[in-house]
């Protein structure tokens, strides 16, 4: 399972369309990439019904689906930064709608913290988005994804303390 | 001090002879005079060797974790305020039954710090004791079973102190500036993981760092890895963290660890109104939820 994700981030960034940003220098006004960590349940089929309603929105951001927010360790978010990622969306089921009944407000407590860990140690907190989106919300996946998007190009080329330099 | 460390040693030997522990952890003089150094104790005849005083830094709860010591089955140990925290936070994970654990209490006012200790510091003052002295709220440990009482008056703290006054420093920087401060210290570290192994919570059998399908953090000393590893072990003891100082303490290379666990410690108390090793009937913070969670950062 854990291999699987770390090459579905490694996969999600190799794409050859948009060279996967920090090593190859040339490709200036590449797009950024933004992986979104998404739970089975709510989001990945908000997204599912944002797609087959034939609604558009950023083509930056690549998902990568998971059983649920609580399986998405912080881990992950360092990972997808290590590998040249811009943004990171971790995305779930609204409060109170968890398959699981409560992994989405383990999930909530954790990244509070985890929030903090990485502004304080300087990461700019704007590349890291959260959000709840249930099944129906395919309106509310776009917005997200497009503002993200939005958001994450208009920040200034920082570097972080995980991209290789 | 001698009159703590003949009580010290009467309990430790009614301990022992009554078979009440099988083991216990305590201090004892160092080869260095103004150094103490751990020892362990089964013979009711050795109890001569505990001894206390403001040199006592480490946190012995660190043994507690270890295998060979936990097949002593009840174990008696000497342990600080700050440390016994530990202990209660080992016993709220699960980790140790308060039935096994005999808590000799000592009453603390405060450990000098070791840079100037082995310069010939013997005096506990504001001015050489650790930062965490200054801001301790449990000179009596909140949890014993046996408690050695200090016969030393506290010592006086003058105007306005500011322990860890680099991380307010850090908060009001831009996140270029902590970037960049982050990136110096990491720079420094090897990857001995001495941190890890000083810590009393750092309990896993297999660390993340160890797990090598897939190969979370890299084991090589580069920028990458050590900014993961360093930010990884803070992450997981978010929450848990006691304050004692030991990784600090340990680290080779003087990274300030404690600046960010402090930091830590400050954010989850803020969040969630918990303060890690109080309680040993309370859930550890990361291990509950309420449905009134801070949840601004949510869209």
């Amino acid at each position: 399972m854990e291999n699987n994700i770390v090459e579905d981030v490694q996969n999600a960034q190799g794409d050859k369309e948009y060279p996967a940003g920090g090593a190859k220098g040339e490709d200036k006004d590449k797009e950024p990439r933004i992986i979104a960590f998404v739970c089975n349940w709510c989001t990945y089929n908000g997204a599912d019904l944002a797609g087959t309603s034939r609604m558009k929105y950023a083509e930056n951001v690549r998902v990568i689906k998971l059983p649920c927010t609580g399986r998405i360790d912080p881990l992950f978010v360092v990972e997808a930064f290590k590998k040249g990622a811009k943004g990171v969306l971790v995305s779930g089921c609204h409060p109170g709608d968890c398959h699981y009944t409560s992994g989405n407000y383990h999930s909530r407590r954790k990244y509070t913290a985890f929030r903090d860990l990485l502004s304080y140690l300087g990461v700019d907190i704007n590349r890291v988005e959260f959000s709840w989106i249930s099944a129906s919300e395919g309106n509310k996946w776009v917005s997200v994804i497009n503002e993200f998007t939005n958001k994450i190009k208009s920040l200034p080329g920082s570097s972080d303390i995980f991209s290789k330099k | 001090m001698e009159k703590m460390n003949d009580k010290l040693q009467n309990i430790a030997k009614k301990l022992l002879e009554n078979k009440e522990v099988n083991l216990i952890i305590g201090f004892t003089k160092g080869s260095n005079p103004l150094r103490m150094r751990s020892v362990f104790i089964t013979e009711p005849n050795d109890v001569s060797k505990l001894s206390f005083n403001a040199h006592c830094v480490q946190d012995l709860a660190v043994f507690l974790k270890k295998p060979e010591v936990k097949k002593f089955g009840k174990i008696g140990i000497v342990v600080k305020g700050c440390d016994e925290k530990a202990v209660n936070t080992l016993i709220q994970e699960y980790q140790l039954s308060r039935d096994n654990i005999k808590i000799i209490g000592v009453e603390c006012r405060g450990v000098v710090k070791q840079n100037l200790a082995d310069k010939g510091e013997d005096a506990v003052k504001q001015s050489t004791v650790y930062d965490k002295c200054l801001v301790c709220e449990v000179h009596t440990p909140l949890l014993y079973d046996e408690l050695v009482e200090s016969d030393e008056p506290a010592f006086e703290i003058n105007g306005d102190i500011k322990p860890y006054a680099k991380i307010e420093e850090l908060d009001a920087m831009s996140v270029e500036d902590r970037n960049m401060f982050w990136q110096k210290e990491f720079e420094k570290c090897i990857k001995c993981y001495a941190c890890r192994q000083a810590c009393p919570l750092c309990y896993c059998t297999r660390c993340i760092v160890e797990k090598n399908t897939p190969q979370w953090i890299e084991t090589n000393i580069e920028e990458t890895g050590n900014a993961q590893w360093n930010m990884i072990r803070a992450y997981h003891l978010s929450g848990r963290c006691i304050g004692c100082g030991e990784c600090e303490r340990a680290c080779p290379v003087n990274i300030p660890l404690m600046l960010v666990n402090e930091k830590m410690a400050r954010d989850v108390f803020e969040k969630f109104g918990y303060k890690s090793g109080i309680d040993i009937n309370a859930k550890p913070v990361f291990g509950t939820f309420d449905a009134n969670d801070f949840n601004e950062f949510i869209k």
